[in-house]
């Protein structure tokens, strides 16, 4: 109780303290002047607001309203003039006084702009950068005779001598005429201090002279300098670390001057022509670009698959209006399609997408006369990395102690001396070889994709690109050099070959350019005459190759014919540079069809391709033409990239051809004139992709090949297990199921597996049970057998089955049979697919085989039993749709409320409104009439007051008149 | 040397067209004719200018009447040059008839063949133009019975010419008055298979119109028909060919009945042709087709393409004749084996089975061992036929919606070691296919044919909404290497590693293959 009571009291302490300060805010009022209403009514705990009014204050109030608005009006009625403020934002309270400036300049700019002055732009204004102008910044005012000149100001003013103020101002006549006993005259004073005074300025200007010579001199000094200290500077960083400890002091001692030299060294900057994006950066664009690439194909890999399942996506209206200003609609471009051209100049797009956009038909640009440029460049680039390498070897022979502390700033050094590093670590013989490959390839490489990417200049970034890939490469071939040693020195001897001839071609491209013209014009005969006269060494082969070259296009007809003659009688890696000079001479840049030409060149080599490979007899002869294929199949590539829609087009008629052909005779496998061509679409295109123009129908092929076939023979097992490895190929990304191919491996365990009819293992079509059955299986004792661990190229050529084939077949398909295997582990179906072959495998004799394979098998088998032991097979289900939500019910909400109990309302306050408006108006009008009578009585006051002053005046004039008459 | 043949065939027709018109020209060169009936005699392997020269002569004289002898009755035949050289045509035309079918037998394929067409045309011109007048519709029926002895030949196969006989055939007076004249010629008691496949084969052609059923409405199909049919021998002047579905009936009847009694099941080939005959033609025409039960069912029970094939038969029985056939369903789910995918009559036999497990009183186990025996075979089937198996599949799903727990399993799913359907099980209901899942489907997503991946995508998604089921596509012709050459691609992607020879990331050719030594 008493804290509340307590609480209490202090609440009123507190309100009538508060009341007191309210009370000296307010003014006080005349007690005389409030007046208080009567209640008529009390009703209790209603706050009445009128109870206390102050007639006398709201009166004067009104009477003020009243004469600002109703007094001018009065005082304006019945005259013309009125005045009007027309300022900009006077009237508008809410903008601030700086708002109505920039209202009112921008107003008077626009006013400015008028038609007269309308091209005169800015002429007479002066612009400003911080208060000043752009002409007094621009005075480049050399900036050391400015402050000079100040001195001389300051001088000049400080540096008066006495004589000086003497002279000119007298200094004083009395103290002159006491000191003037040496007979100066005045003049002779003012004469002495002139000559002073030019001679000062003289002098002043000569040591300015001076200081700008040695200013000068000194700046070229240091710029020939700065080389010298900045090489220096490394080297006693290399020293330093290597030393180390040793010079820690005398380095502190320096460090100032170190400071002070880097700061110098700023200074130079790289103008940007040089600017060259280092190693390290490049090969992260690199990196990215190929994840970049390895994402989009993935995405594609997975194609349809996904969208098939989340639904058919709605057909977007096709219809657009002519007005559609695509503002609110996001844009189908699904992707965007590719612009190419065919030889008359009209796009080769889809006709739907045709419809869609307008292709303006022109023809792609080519811009010619940049070859010459490139192949400076080039050569530039060349002598450039060269040089680096060069630097870098000697540097290190000079100082093989301090490798390890390079300079990060100059990547591209680092890496190439890595690069040398690395070989330096190899064997000395090693060396020289490795040297040569990597030297002769970067350059060429370079020249080659340089020249091409001058070509799609439109495309320009694709350039760089394209470039760090080749060095990339060609920095993991180096890396790898120790794994390729299985490589037979057969083959390093044709890649030292070709490397030769690639130097050779490189001189001689330098003058082809030149004789490329009058080649065009020479006889065809005469050529065919050179050709004859076979001769041995290959610079005069290049020469007539160049020659073949220049022709090869002349006549549309024969350039099949002609390419088969250049490429004919050569080995591969010839070829090779052939084809190369052949691709390089025809670039796109050069001429304006020839991007049409290289891509006949396409379908010519692939008809090449397809001659060396029909009927081959021997096995020498499928390694030549597998050899040529592996020299030729880069060219593919790089003609591919250069016209993709023609040479695909090219791709998917030899396709269709050959599976015509295959149609044909279905029971028989296609040759390898067939087979070699799905290994170059493997290497042209992505084979992961969903749905792909080439790899899609390639592959349906080849699986149709192992549906219909017989497989009986050599022949044709050998060219199944060869598809089959294709197929494993194709899918090896994807991890697609072929189950062609998954037939095909079962069958050929059909065919090793000692099976008997009475309880059989079922197999799928194209074989058939009991027969042809164990033509693959051993029956002998091969087990001390020495076998290759590989399918080689002599098997194609196999007439008859021997027991080296029987157990190199076996191991090659329990190899992809694996490979297969792992694609399904994630899959229950794997046990469907695999369990007939492992029944198969229990049955094939292993002891037979040789050892090692015996292991390798053995392996396989086990490996896929105990994958299958362990797999679980989970219900398929489906993720369940999400509970729909209660509906819920919301009140609903009307904005306009009309009642009957408003309009009373409304009524009463109409009534209220009205009855103000007519005592408004009463005032009003009691206002206006006092003003008149105030008015009045002060015009009457006026007046009487000049009529009195009439009688006065009158009066003393009369008075004065009644004086002078009494004075007479 | 081939040349010269040529030319010498040349040189032959362009002589026998000269003397062809010579002697339709006048009469002086009537000796043409007999010149060219004795070539016949010569041994060539090409007859074909001589049919044709003789199918233009006596179609002609046909046309112009130069054949008919006029014969009053009652009055000895005339002696007078005229009639004589009359006389002596008619000969010639039935020596030339002859000498033509005989050459049906010989020579080149297409000798014979012509042989045949000039053999039916004559017969046509005659039908046309009858040799004596008759009141009724006149068909040469002794021609056609010549033409059939042929045809029924013991030790040549005939397929090449019954093929062709196939466009005489769909007339109709051909057909009923062949199946007339096979009737009366059939009768053998010990057939060689070569007959029985020529008979099979010639009763298959003749039937190859359909013969009406009904007897409703006959009046209706009557002006219709006459509309419709084509008649080899009718002429605007002749009376109208009585065509009688019943009499055809009764005669193809007849027909099958001889055959009956061959032992048609010794011989594969026979057999398969004579239950192909009975599925397609004859069935709906006989009028006891409970007779055939013993020998569809001998043949259901000899299993591959024979049991497919009389598997339609027994369907058929089944279905509009209520026999009531022991495990039927056990023998349709054991023709679903790896096999079938080789034989000819895998897509009648996915369409028999679609039409099968329609039923509506199938219990769900043995409609869920069959969606999983199918899918399990569309795992090693070919694109093709793996798209029919999952279309198969996804009707099964669609008309017994219990089967749907395959797909996407409610209660809470509990891992298991091991497929609980049992794929040796013979009876279908005791594989326990209920408790599985078609994780056959699952795999086929992955797919390498981007048609089928979508169509087994499609399969698993039938659990969430009812539609209903397909009829199995009618396989297109153009293989899905076609198809996918058509499709239109926006953007041809390129591998972006340049090769540096055969070599190429992810390569597995080398890896198994030594091909650089």
């Amino acid at each position: 109780m008493a804290k509340v009571k307590n609480k209490k009291n202090s609440g009123l302490a507190d309100k009538v303290h508060n009341k007191r300060k309210m009370d000296n805010n307010k003014k006080k009022l005349n007690p005389f002047e409030v007046h208080i209403n009567r209640e008529k009514l009390k009703v209790l705990g209603k706050k009445s607001k009128h109870d206390r009014g102050l007639p006398g204050v709201s009166r004067a109030k009104a009477i003020q309203k009243r004469k600002e608005t109703l007094g001018t009006e009065m005082k304006l009625m019945n005259k013309t003039n009125t005045f009007i403020d027309n300022r900009i934002g006077e009237k508008n309270k809410q903008l601030s006084a700086e708002d109505r400036m920039i209202a009112r300049f921008a107003a008077e700019r626009q006013n400015q702009r008028t038609k007269k002055n309308i091209y005169n732009l800015a002429d007479d204004e002066v612009l400003t950068h911080r208060g000043q102008t752009l002409e007094q910044i621009e005075k480049f005012d050399d900036p050391r005779s400015d402050d000079e000149e100040d001195d001389g100001g300051v001088k000049f003013g400080g540096g008066l001598g006495d004589d000086f103020v003497d002279g000119h101002f007298g200094g004083g006549l009395l103290s002159q005429t006491d000191s003037k006993h040496g007979g100066k005259s005045h003049k002779d004073l003012i004469e002495q201090l002139i000559a002073e005074s030019k001679k000062r300025k003289a002098d002043k200007q000569k040591e300015k002279e001076q200081a700008l010579d040695l200013t000068e001199k000194l700046d070229s000094e240091w710029k020939d300098l700065h080389p010298v200290v900045f090489t220096k500077m490394r080297k006693e960083d290399k020293e330093e670390s290597a030393i180390d400890k040793l010079l820690s002091q005398a380095e502190k001692k320096s460090f100032d001057y170190d400071k002070m030299m880097r700061e110098l060294r700023f200074e130079k900057r790289g103008t940007p022509s040089d600017a060259l994006i280092n190693d390290k950066k490049q090969e992260k664009e690199e990196k990215e670009r190929l994840e970049q690439l390895e994402r989009e194909r993935e995405q594609r890999m997975l194609g349809e698959d996904e969208r098939v399942v989340v639904k058919p996506q709605q057909a977007k209206p096709k219809h657009r209006s002519a007005e559609d200003l695509d503002d609110n609609f996001e844009l189908d471009d699904d992707k965007e399609f590719m612009l190419a051209y065919d030889k008359d100049g009209k796009p080769l797009v889809p006709e739907n997408i045709l419809k869609d956009f307008s292709v303006p038909n022109t023809r792609p640009k080519f811009d010619d006369g940049i070859s010459d440029t490139s192949e400076e460049e080039e050569e530039d680039d060349d002598d450039d990395e060269s040089d680096d390498s060069d630097d870098a070897e000697s540097n290190e022979h000079n100082e093989k102690v301090s490798k390890q502390n390079e300079d990060s700033d100059d990547a591209l050094d680092t890496s190439t001396e890595a690069k040398t590093k690395r070989r330096k670590s190899k064997s000395d013989t090693d060396n020289d070889e490795s040297d040569d490959d990597s030297d002769s390839i970067v350059p060429q490489n370079n020249q080659q994709l340089i020249s091409k990417n001058k070509t799609n200049l439109q495309n320009g970034s694709a350039m760089e690109p394209d470039r760090k890939k080749q060095r990339t490469e060609d920095k993991a071939k180096n890396k790898n050099e120790s794994s390729i040693l299985i490589q037979n020195t057969k083959d390093k001897e044709s890649d030292d070959e070709s490397n030769e001839n690639g130097e050779e071609e490189d001189e001689e491209e330098s003058t082809e350019e030149d004789e490329d013209d009058e080649e065009k014009e020479e006889d065809f005969n005469d050529l065919k005459d050179l050709k004859e006269s076979d001769v041995d060494s290959d610079n005069e082969m290049v020469e007539e190759d160049v020659e073949k070259i220049g022709s090869l296009f002349d006549l549309a007809s024969d350039e099949g014919d002609k390419l088969k003659e250049l490429l004919s009688g050569k080995t591969p890696s010839q070829q090779s540079t052939a084809l190369q000079s052949l691709i390089k001479s025809y670039d796109p840049s050069l001429a304006e069809n020839n991007k049409d030409r290289l891509s006949r060149l396409f379908a010519h080599m692939l008809q090449y391709i397809s001659d060396i490979f029909t009927d081959l007899k021997d096995e020498s002869d499928v390694l030549k033409s597998l050899l040529t294929f592996d020299k030729l199949a880069p060219f593919f590539y790089d003609l591919a990239h250069t016209n993709k829609v023609s040479t695909k087009k090219y791709l998917v008629e030899l396709l269709k051809e050959k599976y015509g052909n295959f149609k044909k005779r279905q029971k028989r496998v296609p040759d390898l004139d067939t087979l070699i061509f799905f290994k170059l679409i493997s290497l042209l295109y992505p084979t992961s992709d969903f749905r792909h123009p080439v790899t899609t129908p390639a592959l349906i092929f080849m699986s149709e090949i192992l549906i219909s076939c017989k497989f009986n023979n050599a022949y044709s097992i050998s060219r199944g297990l060869f598809v089959t490895t294709l197929i494993l190929e194709y899918t090896i990304l994807s991890k697609r199921l072929v189950p062609p191919a998954i037939n095909f491996l079962r069958g050929i365990l059909y065919l090793s597996a000692n099976t008997s009819v009475l309880n059989p293992i079922e197999v799928v079509p194209p074989f058939k049970l009991h027969r042809d059955a164990k033509i693959l299986n051993l029956d002998t004792d091969c087990s001390k057998m020495d076998v290759q661990n590989k399918m080689a190229a002599k098997d194609f050529v196999m007439a008859d089955i021997d027991d080296d084939f029987k157990i190199r077949c076996l191991l090659t398909s329990s190899g992809i049979l694996r490979e297969f295997f792992d694609y399904f582990n994630d899959i229950e179906a794997q046990q469907y697919l695999f369990e007939p072959h492992l029944k198969l495998m229990d049955r094939i004799d292993l002891d037979l085989y040789p050892k090692k394979i015996n292991k390798t098998i053995s392996g396989v088998v086990q490996y896929m039993k105990s994958t299958l032991e362990v797999k679980t097979f989970s219900p398929l289900c489906r993720e369940k749709p999400r509970p729909k939500a209660l509906r819920l019910y919301e009140p609903e909400i009307k904005e306009v409320f009309t009642g009957s109990k408003s309009s009373k309302q409304l009524k009463t306050r109409y009534k209220r409104e009205m009855k103000g408006a007519l005592r408004e108006i009463r005032r009003d009008k009691s206002f206006i009439a006092s003003v008149k009578i105030r008015q009045k009585i002060q015009s009457d006051n006026i007046r009487r007051d000049k009529v009195k002053q009439i009688y006065k005046d009158a009066a003393i004039q009369q008075g004065e008149l009644n004086k002078m008459k009494r004075m007479k | 040397m081939a040349a010269v043949q040529q030319n010498l065939s040349k040189m032959i027709s362009a002589q026998l067209r000269n003397k062809a018109n010579e002697f339709l020209n006048s009469r002086k060169h009537a000796n043409n004719l007999a010149d060219i009936l004795q070539m016949f005699e010569a041994e060539t392997d090409n007859y074909t200018p001589l049919l044709l020269t003789v199918e233009v002569i006596f179609t002609e004289l046909l046309r112009r009447g130069d054949l008919v002898e006029e014969i009053i009755p009652l009055k000895p035949a005339e002696r007078s040059p005229e009639a004589e050289y009359k006389r002596w045509l008619r000969e010639c035309y039935e020596a030339a008839h002859t000498r033509a079918i005989e050459c049906i037998k010989r020579g080149r394929t297409n000798s014979r063949l012509q042989a045949l067409v000039t053999a039916c045309k004559l017969m046509q011109a005659e039908g046309k133009h009858p040799l004596e007048q008759s009141t009724g519709y006149y068909f040469p029926s002794v021609k056609l019975k010549n033409i059939f002895t042929t045809l029924l030949d013991s030790e040549t196969s005939m397929s090449a010419p019954l093929a062709r006989f196939q466009e005489f055939t769909e007339y109709r007076d051909v057909q009923q008055y062949g199946l007339k004249v096979l009737s009366t010629i059939a009768y053998r008691k010990s057939p060689t298979s070569i007959y029985m496949q020529n008979y099979l084969e010639l009763l298959d052609k003749l039937l190859i119109c359909e013969i009406t059923m009904d007897n409703k409405g006959k009046l209706k199909e009557r002006d219709f028909e006459q509309k419709e049919e084509k008649l080899l021998c009718s002429t605007e002047d002749k009376a109208p060919f009585p065509y009688n579905p019943g009499v055809c009936r009764r005669y193809a009847n007849r027909c099958w009945g001889f055959a009956c009694q061959w032992p048609l099941c010794d011989e594969p080939r026979s057999h398969r042709r004579a239950l192909a005959l009975l599925v397609e033609r004859l069935m709906p025409l006989l009028t006891k087709p409970h007779l055939a039960t013993d020998m569809l069912c001998d043949s259901l029970d000899a299993g591959g393409p024979i049991s497919m094939l009389a598997l339609q038969g027994v369907l058929e029985l089944v279905r509009t004749h209520n026999i009531d056939y022991p495990d039927m369903y056990d023998r349709l789910y054991a023709m679903f084996e790896p096999e079938m995918f080789a034989t000819r009559y895998k897509k009648r036999l996915m369409h028999l089975a679609d039409i099968f497990l329609s039923s509506t009183h199938l219990p769900e186990a043995l409609v869920a061992a069959f969606a999983k025996r199918l899918s399990r075979l569309a795992l090693v089937a070919s694109a093709e036929d793996a798209v029919g198996l999952l279309q198969l599949v996804a009707n099964l799903l669609l008309r017994h919606p219990a089967l749907k727990r395959m797909i996407c399993y409610e209660d809470s799913p509990n891992i298991m070691s091991t497929d609980p359907y049992v794929m040796e099980e013979t009876c279908a209901s005791a594989s326990r296919a209920l408790g599985s899942s078609l994780w056959e489907v699952c795999a086929l997503r992955r797919h390498n044919v981007p048609a089928l991946s979508a169509a087994a995508a499609r399969l698993l998604d039938t659990g969430a909404a009812r539609a209903a089921p397909k009829p199995l596509a009618p396989q297109d012709l153009a293989s899905s290497f076609d198809a996918e050459l058509k499709r239109r691609f926006k953007t041809i992607e390129m591998n972006f590693v340049r090769p540096q020879g055969m070599t190429s990331s992810g390569d597995r050719v080398m890896q198994y293959w030594e091909l650089m030594a």
